[in-house]
């Protein structure tokens, strides 16, 4: 009982709390168990076990699709670094469940490129049948490397009752990923352009400071205004769409021979040619850049968040609605307003694939037969929820599906309809490794 | 008096727990290192490749700015540890037998718990071009009606990283130095040895270095060289703060690994075991300077010299812990503010509105990883101090104590830079168990959670009056009882406190949870990281302010426990 007392007393001295501390803490903690019991008793997952399973007729999906009725979990790996998108995925997960019995997993990656590490690593494990990726989002370099390693599963993604939607026959954009054909090995989910956003009242049209239309004058105006303007950090997706962007549009009058290059596999002999272009324009364009172009952001993310700061005035985006809908989280000032550029706007496709030793490839398979299906695509071009453009022709859907797209006036920061005058095609994937390589040894490391 | 014949099952199981605990430290990480190791001699069978070979280490020499990345490392970690020592005992020092200790202390722990991501954004938020300090100067001075070009965050020398890592570190080591002070026997002898040195005419700070110094530093070591090891290999810090060209090593091996390009990966293992080297040649730096100084300055102690411009040093320790907590507090305000922020256009000091859609968005998305962040660190907790006690308490039935190699092998997943044994680790799970992430994830938590909850309880139980036990004993308590009666009930505050530091470890661990559990199980700190990246700085605010609240409940928890126990106790 001695020890008791006297260890009561130095711990009262010890560790007395101040009264702030305390009621901060009540607050919280009654607060996390709202939260925990609202989890417990509001999970979808407990009300579908209440109510049973759910009929599948009105999918009318194809036998080779066909699942069980017991619950079946879909890791569904893809990028999370936007709160839109991650809510979209959320809104497609309660979808499949209710609709499918499905119980969806969006694991939020940071760069897809985790994905296909983790993939090749189960191989190496020997793991072939229970991998951990169900779906994952991808295009481009990660999607040609996963299709070099044999990492996916092939011929199904033409099979999807919800392909036919976008007319594959005259639409090439669906069977092609950065000019690879896709073999049925993704399917596709959505369409984006490299457009432009700025800050109306840092860039407010008064001489030297009018808005930069093409390459050339964008170069111009960052001379006039060093520091307003960057670009994320290579190998980071947007930068590297940037670079693209430049490269084709350096390229424009160049000889036929020499752009025919670009949609070809590149190698010693051609990459130094096509590439001095880019450098000789980077040379000019990077001292004039944020942090004397010194040091890059890492993300696409992050170059929006500098122009909130005000740092940049000028910036880019590969999903033009993120920047209304950022203006209305008040993540972007109200200033600012949306424009694609005169000399064209860089355009792919990205898509939904399954790895070769997925646990559930059945259970994906329907899930990406609903990402694709006019609800879900829809749903998906709103500006207020993600405005990712559709992959669906709309010639091919009933006037009932139509009305779905149906939008309502934009909001002054959005891009205003019809903006892209023309689209650039992507140049071959193997030509982002290239790119990337000579921009590290250039530019990688600071003299 | 059976349990004299033949032992019970509670002494078996004590006396074996330090064998399990040895197991389940040394596997993973020998295991992980050598998962790493053969990659990087040119032994990998997902690549195809199965000759051994030196390419990973020429590839690594060939890397632009390789230099430059080691420099770095070397410097932001030597740096920032030794910034936060120094400030500490300084602290330490000024304040010794002092309510100010304790008052600085409760000031800095919230950053105690904040997980290292949270703090760096925290911190990023403060000195950014558009940051609260030039808010405070703008437009009335400085004219920038946009926000300047400046070199912090991201700055080529590290700078923003050594803040962001002394500011973290430092309440860590304050809170270790006054777990020691907080001995009943030892912190007990320490202020009288003080107090004696006082009367015999010693200024309090030189009375400090000289009397309580020595005797505290031994028990500070391992601590500290946790510390520098983590500095030197972290990647939270160094990825939000840090300059990209190039990072530091540490971040670009993280890269390489996670790279489209798996050839990669061969030169990310060797990168990793020259990570190993960076980290030892650190610890071996700091172990030879504490022992040059030791040889150096050992007249100084018994010299008789009773000042050492003792009023001076009291004012500059004032004024840095004033601008330590003023800072900490302004990162903390301009935190909550852009976590309820609506527009909030620089140069303006507040924002437009406030709004609190920012809370309510996140929290809808925050469920899942609230509950894992609970549950992983609630299992790992619970396991590390059972483990951590069984084994005290095995030390303390065999009369001696762990020995040397056991002791090293307990701060093993501390010391060695978890990036370079994770990723091999994360290939062992593989072909163990790759269905339950979750148990893998907990499992690697262990390793982390288990050394600093062993860390902060060690000293304690080892200190405890060996006496109570043994009159226990001697009236015919069995162990068990002495344990659970004797022994825990004057232990209840450390361990409550270890509890809600190994919370806190695990709430905060970034790498470990993103690769063990192959993204599959997000917490609030994979999500809080994934954010600060990309995102908004709202966002990343309601993130960080819950990463913060998290740990907080645990030890709030910490403090209030007690109070209820004792008070049945009393009664």
């Amino acid at each position: 009982m001695s020890v008791n007392k006297d260890c009561n007393r130095t711990s009262r001295l010890r560790y007395r709390l101040d009264d702030f501390w305390l009621s901060i803490g009540i607050f919280t903690f009654v607060f996390y168990c709202s939260l925990i019991s609202n989890y417990t008793f509001a999970s979808p997952v407990y009300n579908q076990l209440l109510q049973g399973g759910v009929a599948q007729t009105e999918l009318g999906l194809k036998p080779t699709a066909n699942i069980n009725k017991q619950n079946q979990d879909v890791y569904f790996y893809a990028w999370g670094g936007d709160a839109q998108i991650n809510a979209y995925i959320q809104w497609a997960a309660k979808k499949v469940n209710s609709k499918f019995n499905i119980n969806l997993h969006h694991v939020k990656l940071s760069d897809t490129s985790e994905a296909v590490s983790r993939v090749l690593a189960e191989k190496s494990a020997g793991n072939n049948h229970n991998g951990s990726v169900d779906l994952i989002w991808i295009n481009g370099a990660n999607f040609a490397t996963m299709s070099e390693h044999s990492l996916l599963l092939k011929h199904w993604a033409h099979k999807l009752p919800n392909f036919n939607y976008t007319d594959p026959t005259n639409n090439p954009a669906v069977t092609f990923d950065f000019g690879i054909p896709t073999q049925g090995m993704e399917a596709p989910w959505g369409q984006a352009s490299l457009t432009f956003y700025y800050d109306s009242l840092a860039i407010d049209g008064s001489v030297n400071n009018q808005l930069p239309r093409t390459l050339h004058q964008l170069l111009n105006w960052s001379a006039h205004h060093p520091g307003r303007f960057s670009y994320p950090k290579p190998p980071d997706f947007l930068g590297m769409s940037f670079l693209k962007y430049a490269l084709v549009v350096l390229h424009e009058n160049s000889d036929e021979t020499i752009k025919a290059q670009l949609s070809q596999v590149a190698n010693e002999q051609n990459s130094q040619q096509v590439l001095s272009p880019l450098w000789d324009f980077l040379n000019q364009l990077h001292p004039t850049l944020w942090r004397s172009g010194q040091h890059f952001m890492q993300s696409g993310a992050q170059m929006r968040r500098l122009v909130d700061d005000t740092e940049l005035s000028i910036a880019f985006t590969f999903s033009a609605p993120e920047v209304p809908a950022a203006v209305k989280r008040f993540d972007l000032p109200s200033s600012i307003r949306s424009y694609a550029m005169d000399d064209g706007s860089l355009s792919n496709t990205h898509f939904v694939a399954i790895p070769y030793n997925a646990s559930q490839p059945q259970a994906a398979q329907i899930v990406a037969n609903f990402l694709l299906s006019p609800e879900a695509q829809a749903h998906k071009q709103k500006t207020s929820v993600w405005g990712d453009k559709t992959v669906l022709i709309s010639t091919t859907l009933s006037p009932e599906q139509q009305a779905l797209f149906k939008t309502k006036t934009a909001p002054p920061s959005a891009l205003p309809f019809n903006s892209i005058k023309r689209t650039l095609s992507e140049p071959h994937p193997s030509w982002v490794e290239v790119i990337m390589t000579g921009w590290q040894t250039r530019y990688g490391v600071n003299p | 008096m059976t349990q004299d014949a033949k032992p019970d099952l509670f002494t078996q199981i004590v006396k074996f727990s330090p064998r399990f605990l040895l197991a389940i430290l040394i596997l993973p990480v020998f295991g992980g290192l050598i998962g790493v190791l053969l990659p990087a001699f040119g032994w990998a069978p997902a690549l195809n490749h199965y000759n051994l070979s030196f390419t990973g280490f020429s590839d690594l020499w060939q890397t632009a700015g390789i230099g430059k990345m080691i420099t770095l490392s070397i410097a932001t970690g030597l740096v920032s540890t030794l910034l936060a020592f120094v400030i500490t005992l300084m602290m330490l020092a000024a304040f010794f037998n002092s309510p100010w200790l304790q008052r600085i202390q409760r000031l800095l722990s919230p950053i105690l718990v904040i997980p290292h991501a949270a703090a760096a954004i925290a911190v990023g938020f403060l000195i950014t071009p558009s940051g609260m300090v030039s808010r405070f100067i703008s437009p009335w001075f400085t004219g920038w009606e946009l926000a300047p070009n400046g070199i912090f965050p991201h700055d080529s020398y590290g700078i923003s990283i050594i803040l962001g890592l002394t500011l973290k570190e430092l309440p860590f080591l304050l809170l270790m130095a006054l777990t020691v002070l907080a001995q009943p026997e030892l912190g007990k002898k320490l202020r009288q040895q003080h107090k004696v040195a006082l009367n015999f005419g010693y200024c309090p700070m030189t009375a400090f270095f000289k009397v309580v110094l020595p005797s505290l530093y031994p028990l500070l070591r391992l601590p500290v060289l946790a510390v520098l090891a983590y500095a030197s290999a972290s990647v939270e810090m160094p990825l939000i703060l840090g300059p990209n060209t190039p990072p530091t090593l540490a971040v670009a091996i993280m890269h390489w690994f996670s790279d489209v390009d798996l050839n990669l990966r061969i030169k990310a293992s060797a990168g990793a075991l020259l990570q190993l080297l960076v980290t030892g040649g650190l610890l071996a730096i700091w172990i030879g300077a504490e022992k040059t100084i030791k040889y150096l300055f050992s007249d100084l102690l018994t010299n008789g010299k009773r000042e050492y411009g003792d009023v001076i040093w009291h004012k500059i320790t004032a004024v840095v812990t004033t601008l330590l907590i003023g800072f900490i507090l302004l990162a903390l305000i301009g935190l909550v503010m852009w976590s309820v922020a609506g527009f909030w256009r620089f140069p303006a000091i507040v924002p437009e509105q406030f709004i609190l859609s920012h809370f309510q968005s996140a929290l809808m998305q925050m469920e899942e990883p609230l509950i894992n962040s609970a549950v992983i660190g609630l299992m790992t907790t619970v396991l590390a101090i059972v483990l951590t006690l069984l084994c005290l308490e095995a030390e303390q039935l065999s009369g001696k104590n762990l020995s040397g190699f056991i002791s090293l092998v307990i701060y093993l997943p501390l010391l060695v830079p978890s990036i370079a044994f994770l990723f091999g680790l994360v290939w062992f799970q593989q072909l163990v168990n790759n269905q339950s992430a979750f148990i893998n994830v907990a499992f690697t938590h262990l390793l982390f959670v288990l050394p600093y909850v062993f860390l902060s309880l060690t000293s304690s139980y080892r200190q405890l009056d060996p006496r109570f036990a043994q009159v226990a004993a001697s009236l015919g308590a069995p162990p068990i009882k002495v344990f659970f009666k004797v022994k825990l009930p004057q232990l209840f505050a450390p361990i409550l406190i270890a509890a809600a530091l190994g919370l806190a470890i695990s709430f905060g661990q970034y790498l470990p949870t993103l690769l063990a559990g192959g993204g599959r199980i997000s917490t609030i700190t994979t999500e809080a990281v994934t954010l600060a990246n990309g995102a908004s700085r709202r966002t990343s605010a309601v993130y960080a302010i819950i990463q913060m609240a998290l740990p907080l409940i645990g030890f709030i928890i910490a403090w209030l426990l007690p109070k209820y126990f004792f008070k049945k106790a009393r009664i």
